[in-house]
């Protein structure tokens, strides 16, 4: 039996299929604009800023008129009336800019006095200060701080 | 030397996490304001820096060394694309938790402003990456478009972190990373806060080692189930 040197039996590599992958790439980056798109459509372009301020409102009242926006105060104190629909209260601004919201639909959970909120709504009319909401949102701040500072810890492991 | 470091790692992430969830749930205070909802604060923000910043950062990076000439290497492109993977889930894992924090705080479980925005396109972008790197069988060429479109898309993580400074949003400002250096965190809360922060980040360090690993592998026997299938055919042919 002779040797044989063995050949070289290496499969020639294919030609590289270029238009296959770039189309495919192709189809990728179209379907990621039109993803990005979407989300910019309903997002930030609609909302770089997510809301008006009342001191904004109340420069730009004219112009507002009864369109539907995002306002955002903080909760005067003492103002909140809990109603069957919903809650008012006046929203300030700063100084003596406020303005009464009428809202529907039950509050956040965090809801209260002195907080910052968001009220997606519209202006009873042209010139009028009420405002009317049908959604009350929470801003909270970035500040964390704890409840009861000064409690302590009981011998028997409980807080008080 | 390195399954032991893994191993190391992963006890050191095991006991880290453990610690954060008793601190968490049981030696914190609740916050004036939320009261039990501020124990989000423990896990949402930490699963959020590993998202944007320290596995997108990764992956951003190792693309980087992958295009640099004197450090281009395939390993570069295997760090990058798993760091890559671990981010989209990480991604995910915010946006979820963001969204549970969100319903009882703001009253919402979404909102379209430019944090959330931002930070979901993020995640599109993510998947995206994955979907190119299907797209071609060429390694070479699929690593270099990988490269190129992570460092393309890494100009939305500024635009993610300053969002809540440039534009009026529904989302908080930072409580850490703020810019005039500030911390808005108290006491306890603060320290179980950055102890989530290490957890996580070490959490997705033991990830990218097994998962490292586990692509390597599998590369190894792709070559290595083309050389002895050439090596078939080559007795075939002798025979």
């Amino acid at each position: 039996m002779t040797t044989t040197e063995a050949a070289d039996l290496r499969p020639e590599a294919p030609p590289p299929s270029k238009s296959r992958s770039t189309s495919r790439t192709v189809l990728v980056i179209v379907l990621l604009v039109v993803a990005v798109g979407a989300l910019l459509s309903q997002g930030l372009l609609k909302s770089l800023n997510y809301f008006v301020t009342v001191d904004q409102a109340w420069t730009q009242r004219a112009r507002l008129g009864t369109s539907t926006l995002r306002l955002e105060g903080v909760v005067e104190p003492g103002t909140i009336a809990r109603t069957g629909q919903g809650a008012s209260f006046y929203l300030d601004g700063s100084g003596t800019r406020r303005y009464f919201v009428t809202a529907q639909g039950s509050p956040p959970q965090l809801f209260q006095a002195n907080i910052p909120v968001v009220v997606v709504g519209h202006f009873a009319s042209k010139s009028s200060p009420d405002f009317l909401g049908s959604q009350i949102m929470v801003k909270h701040s970035s500040n964390y701080i704890a409840a009861h500072p000064g409690r302590v810890r009981a011998p028997n492991g409980t807080v008080r | 030397m390195m399954r032991r470091s893994s191993r190391w790692l992963g006890w050191t992430t095991a006991v880290l996490l453990a610690v954060t969830v008793v601190m968490g749930l049981w030696i914190t205070p609740p916050d004036q304001v939320q009261g039990n909802l501020v124990r989000l604060l423990y896990i949402h923000p930490a699963i959020a820096w590993v998202a944007l910043y320290v596995s997108f950062g990764t992956a951003v990076v190792a693309a980087g060394l992958y295009l640099w000439p004197r450090t281009r290497s395939l390993e570069m492109d295997r760090v990058s694309y798993c760091a890559m993977e671990i981010s989209v889930v990480f991604i995910a894992l915010t946006l979820v938790t963001g969204s549970i924090w969100g319903r009882p705080t703001w009253g919402v479980w979404w909102a379209w402003d430019a944090r959330l925005t931002s930070t979901a396109i993020l995640g599109v972008f993510e998947v995206a990456y994955l979907a190119l790197r299907r797209a071609n069988d060429d390694v070479e060429v699929r690593a270099r478009r990988s490269a190129v479109f992570t460092l393309l898309t890494a100009i939305n993580v500024p635009i993610i972190h300053f969002s809540v400074i440039w534009w009026k949003t529904l989302h908080q400002g930072a409580s850490v990373l703020t810019a005039t250096g500030s911390l808005n965190v108290h006491g306890t809360m603060l320290t179980t806060m950055l102890l989530s922060f290490v957890g996580f980040t070490t959490l997705f360090f033991w990830f990218l080692f097994r998962r490292v690993a586990l692509e390597s592998r599998r590369d190894a026997r792709r070559t290595g189930e083309l050389d002895s299938a050439l090596e078939m055919r080559r007795r075939e042919g002798v025979g």
